[in-house]
């Protein structure tokens, strides 16, 4: 089991969080050596997960952690809430497609942003975990 | 029975009051001139005093509870309220009620070195309860000005500017949510309307994230700026803000965008017939 180097637990309640979310991950990314662009996409991945949660399930929690290993750099983002969950994860994660007005680019856009995406979703519960990693 | 604390306390209360007003310095001594408020600070203490002795002649207990509806923490916390908004750090509200300890319990041991041990005890938990009621005080105060303060930059006006006849660039700063872009929107096609603008340049270097919300937003504003005639140059999306915007998805299908402000405003008056040369050049 990897020592865990920094985890970070931040609540996500109102639009001011998100901002608090994006910028801990930005830094822990740039702290780890990330590139620049790197760090932005991992910055919009935990923005349109944090909006998410704060539109459809109204609050969560946003968990990042360094899960860095001896053969790569990995920042690990869970982003969790006990909202009502998503009825149809296949569609959510299609282009183009959302129940709230949007571009319906947020999820699948996200998973294309990052290097690992994982989605469960039942209601009452959904989670997204993110990893964005680089050998070193 | 009276302890030693109540019978000190009735006793010398005029000398303590005087003490401990004098060993309060600055703000209360020196009103401003102008002010005319200035014996408002030392009724408050007085007030103040009068609530901590009060307290004080309880009869000592094991637990010292301060209720939140108490006169005592109601006059606390107006004084820290006071303080905070002067700008004074808890420090002072703090030090305040301890130099008032100090000087009860000096007179305390003076008075009967051996006997005061439980009497100082008392007076010990009484003014750990005020200064935590104090702190604590102290800290919402704070945080409720820091609440306002993020709202306030929030709502940061955004100034359209006029470039040139007819060219106008509305520079974007910080986070773009929804009453901000609403905001952004309705001042931006006043003006278009208002300039009859032909050219309006979006600049984007200062938005820290281009999310699909932000682009959604984005999207919109501009949509409602060319209904009014207007063509749109976006400029200042880094690269990372560009590949991250392709990854996402997301087309600003038919807008022109422009790496740099510069290239942008070449852009924009060249759309106007206009460009900007050397004097040198200009001359007959």
């Amino acid at each position: 089991m990897p020592e865990l180097l920094v985890s970070e637990r931040i609540p996500v309640r109102i639009a001011t969080d998100i901002v608090i979310a994006r910028r801990a991950a930005r830094e822990l990314c740039e702290r780890l050596g990330f590139g620049k662009a790197d760090q932005t996409r991992l910055a919009t991945a935990v923005s349109e997960l944090a909006r998410n949660v704060i539109q459809y399930a109204g609050e969560g929690v946003c968990l990042i952690e360094d899960r860095s290993d001896g053969v790569s750099r990995r920042i690990r983002v869970v982003v969790e809430d006990q909202g009502p969950g998503i009825a149809d994860l296949g569609r959510a994660l299609t282009d183009g497609f959302s129940t709230g007005g949007g571009l319906g680019a947020g999820l699948p856009g996200t998973r294309r942003l990052v290097d690992e995406f994982q989605i469960e979703s039942a209601p009452g519960r959904t989670c997204v975990t993110i990893v964005m990693a680089k050998p070193f | 029975m009276t302890t030693l604390l109540q019978q000190l306390l009735r006793e010398h209360r005029a000398e303590l009051l005087a003490d401990w007003l004098k060993s309060l310095h600055a703000p209360w001594e020196h009103p401003t001139p102008q002010d005319g408020t200035h014996h408002e600070p030392n009724q408050r203490l007085h007030a103040l005093f009068e609530d901590i002795l009060t307290a004080l002649e309880r009869p000592p207990s094991d637990r010292f509870e301060l209720d939140a509806l108490d006169p005592l923490a109601k006059h606390l916390r107006q004084l820290v309220a006071d303080q905070a908004r002067r700008g004074a750090g808890s420090s002072e509200t703090i030090g305040l009620m301890l130099s008032l300890k100090r000087l009860i319990s000096k007179r305390l041991i003076e008075q009967s070195p051996s006997d005061s041990s439980g009497d100082l005890l008392w007076l010990e938990q009484v003014f750990e309860q005020l200064t935590l009621l104090a702190f604590a005080a102290f800290l919402d105060i704070r945080e409720h000005l820091i609440t306002q303060q993020s709202l306030s930059l929030l709502e940061l006006s955004t100034p359209v500017l006029r470039l040139w006849h007819r060219i106008l660039l509305l520079p974007l700063v910080g986070v773009i949510d929804t009453g901000r872009a609403r905001q952004i929107t309705e001042s931006l096609l006043e003006a278009i309307a208002r300039h009859e603008a032909r050219v309006t340049i979006l600049d984007l270097t200062g938005v820290p994230v281009l999310d699909t919300s932000v682009a959604q937003h984005l999207m919109k504003t501009i949509d409602a700026a060319r209904l009014l005639g207007t063509r749109v140059v976006m400029t200042g999306i880094s690269p990372e803000g560009a590949q991250t915007l392709t990854k996402l998805g997301i087309r600003f299908a038919d807008v022109i965008s422009r790496a740099t402000l510069r290239a942008g405003i070449a852009e924009a008056l060249l759309m106007v017939g206009q460009r900007i040369t050397s004097i040198e050049d200009g001359r007959p």
